[in-house]
């Protein structure tokens, strides 16, 4: 057996895929696709202090090798999440992350706090939701800021706090050193980009025009992604959790080699329900096969290959 | 609305695809001996180096195949009508909620495509069951149904009464008196049937169509708003879906 283990500091995981927030509900909606407890942790869908109706119009497009989503950061809002999913994902021992969304600092820490009384064993802020206009996107463009939230979640949060980092900054370094400095245990990179996705028809001499403005995912973020986490490994410490594009194995070995820890699936979990599970599998019979017994080493040759 | 879900990933091979209407296919793809579906629910079709799996209604479900009758509009569907037999489709399915399938009289309405899946829903209930349907023309309606569709409305006249389905609906409902109208079709079709059977006092269960990225309820992209007892909320077509109380949505 192929120690697929990640044990860096606090983020601590039996293996490294993860799925990426709002691309897998609350993991039991996936139950009848894959075995979801084997998965390295699952990402929650953001959650707020209230529940939010989310955005009305059209939110979700494909565009070439992607989509675009206006979800609007729906969700059940904390209270309900603790009453009715926490229960069922301790019970069914699924490793997961709660994904935190505030409309301010107050919200983020009282989230925290929240979460702290609950025991909640990661979190993960999410200050680079394009789709909600208040407070949430501030956090994740301007250090400063943000390196303020972080302190302050950390002063009342002890588990593994993780930040998710937006690729809509013009230094994502210094993003990454303000979550660092302040405490933070890892970040994650990227969220969407900003775009914007049409389907503009003809006919019978007219047009009909389809659009959605939000964030833009899937296979075509991948060298937004890979270049983020490059650039972020040769500033950080702490652990960064690769995401963007993700839908192979072979996807997952490229941010290995450019520093990333562990990853997220997001967008593919759409198109193929069962892909996390299926990556864990090939990755351990792909480490079996070719005689690397733990990540560390598969890393490590990974990232000391010099690229041409 | 509870029924059993069997949410898997499924492979089939296509059986047989033939254009039946201008720009309207029929595909049968054989399923595993464990596929059970009802009239309503629908299928995600993976279409090559797509990201958003296509939905499509059941149009049948017998001797362990499915039809699914579909128009070409872009790059999803026109991949769909290039299958051949023997090809492998990759679908998630049966999805969603259906209709009820309660032995009472029922008016099933479709509109274009739409009337994949009320067909679907007389079938199953036989004699308890009126089909009608709208088509732009009569180039539009898929022979294959032409038979099986007890009354017939073109906007042109070119087949059947003159003009949209709605401009018949009253003198349908007052004829066979239904106790209830089940409807698939365009949004403003939907709409307008919905308003019709208030009118006569009598449910109404729509077939809502929304544009999908997981067709598993976990993206909350296909939502809609509903309103029950005053309570607002959002409801996801394809979970909570794709058939709803027409009194309930908020158009
Ligand atoms: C629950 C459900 C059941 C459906 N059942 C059927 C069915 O039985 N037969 C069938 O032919 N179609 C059905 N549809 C619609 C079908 O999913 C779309 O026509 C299809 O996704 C278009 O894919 P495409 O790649 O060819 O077009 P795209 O490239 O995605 O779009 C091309 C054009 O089609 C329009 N379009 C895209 N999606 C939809 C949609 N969901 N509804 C209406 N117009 C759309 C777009 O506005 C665009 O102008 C159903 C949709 C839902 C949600
Ligand atoms: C429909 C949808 C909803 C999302 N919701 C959230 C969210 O609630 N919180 C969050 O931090 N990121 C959210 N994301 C971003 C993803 O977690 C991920 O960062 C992004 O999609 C890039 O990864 P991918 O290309 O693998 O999808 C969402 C993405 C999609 C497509
Ligand atoms: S398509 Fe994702 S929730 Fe319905």
């Amino acid at each position: 057996m192929v120690d697929l283990s990640v044990k860096r500091g606090k983020l601590i995981l039996k293996n490294p895929i993860m799925t990426a927030s709002g691309t897998f509900g609350y993991a039991d909606e996936f139950e009848d696709f894959i075995d979801v407890s084997k998965l390295g942790a699952v990402v929650t869908k953001a959650i707020s202090l209230k529940p939010r109706p989310g955005n009305s119009w059209n939110r979700v497009i494909e565009v070439t090798s992607g989509m675009i989503n206006s979800i609007g950061l729906e969700n059940v809002g904390v209270e309900k999440f603790i009453a009715e999913k926490l229960p069922v994902l301790r019970e069914k021992n699924i490793n997961f992350v709660m994904n935190l969304a505030g409309s301010g600092m107050d919200e983020y820490v009282e989230l925290a706090r929240i979460c702290e009384a609950n025991k909640i064993g990661a979190v993960e802020l999410n200050v680079s939701c394009p789709n909600v206009k208040s407070g949430c996107l501030e956090f994740g463009t301007d250090a400063r800021t943000l390196g303020e939230l972080v302190k302050s979640v950390r002063e009342v949060y002890n588990g593994c706090l993780i930040v998710k980092l937006t690729p809509n900054v013009t230094r994502i370094e210094d993003i990454g050193l303000a979550a660092q400095e302040n405490g933070a245990d890892a970040v994650s990179a990227i969220n969407t980009l900003k775009g914007l996705g049409m389907k503009l028809s003809f006919k019978n001499g007219k047009f009909s025009r389809e659009q959605v403005i939000g964030g833009f995912s899937g296979m075509a973020v991948k060298p937004v992604a890979l270049g983020v986490v490059n650039r972020l490994k040769q500033v950080l410490e702490i652990p960064i959790i690769g995401l963007g594009g993700i839908s192979s194995m072979q996807d997952v070995l490229e941010f290995f080699a450019v520093g990333a820890e562990a990853v997220q699936i997001g967008t593919a979990n759409f198109t193929t329900p069962d892909i996390s599970e299926r990556i864990i599998d090939e990755l351990a019979v792909f480490m079996e096969e070719n005689g690397f017994e733990t990540l560390d080493e598969l890393k490590a040759v990974l990232r000391h290959f010099p690229p041409r | 609305m509870t029924i059993e879900k069997n949410k898997k990933m499924n492979k089939g091979e296509v059986t047989q695809i033939e254009r039946v209407a201008n720009e309207m296919f029929l595909i049968k793809i054989k399923v595993a001996a464990d596929f059970n579906s009802r009239p309503g629910q629908f299928v995600s079709i993976l279409c090559d180096n797509h990201t958003m799996r296509r939905p499509f209604s059941i149009m049948n479900f017998e001797n362990g195949e499915i039809s699914v009758l579909f128009k070409k509009k872009g790059e999803g569907t026109a991949y769909i009508a290039c299958l051949n037999v023997g090809d492998t489709v990759d679908f998630i399915g049966p999805q969603g909620n259906g209709f009820h399938c309660a032995p009472e009289k029922t008016l099933c309405v479709g509109a274009g495509v739409g009337v994949a899946p009320v067909y679907y829903l007389k079938k199953v209930l036989g004699d308890n069951a009126k089909l009608v349907a709208g088509f732009q023309n009569e180039n539009e309606i898929p022979f294959c149904l032409q038979s099986e569709i007890d009354f017939i409305a073109t906007d042109d006249g070119s087949l059947g009464g003159h003009g949209s389905i709605i401009d018949y609906l009253d003198a349908q409902i007052n004829e066979y008196k239904p106790a209830r109208i089940c409807v698939c079709g365009p949004h403003i079709v939907l709409k307008l049937v919905a308003e019709k059977a208030k009118q006569h006092c009598i449910p109404c269960e729509v077939a809502m169509e929304k544009t999908m990225a997981c067709s598993i309820g976990v993206c909350r992209g296909c939502v809609v708003t509903l309103n029950r007892n005053g309570k607002i909320d959002n409801a996801s077509v394809c979970k909570d879906g794709p058939v709803f109380l027409g009194e309930e949505i908020v158009w």
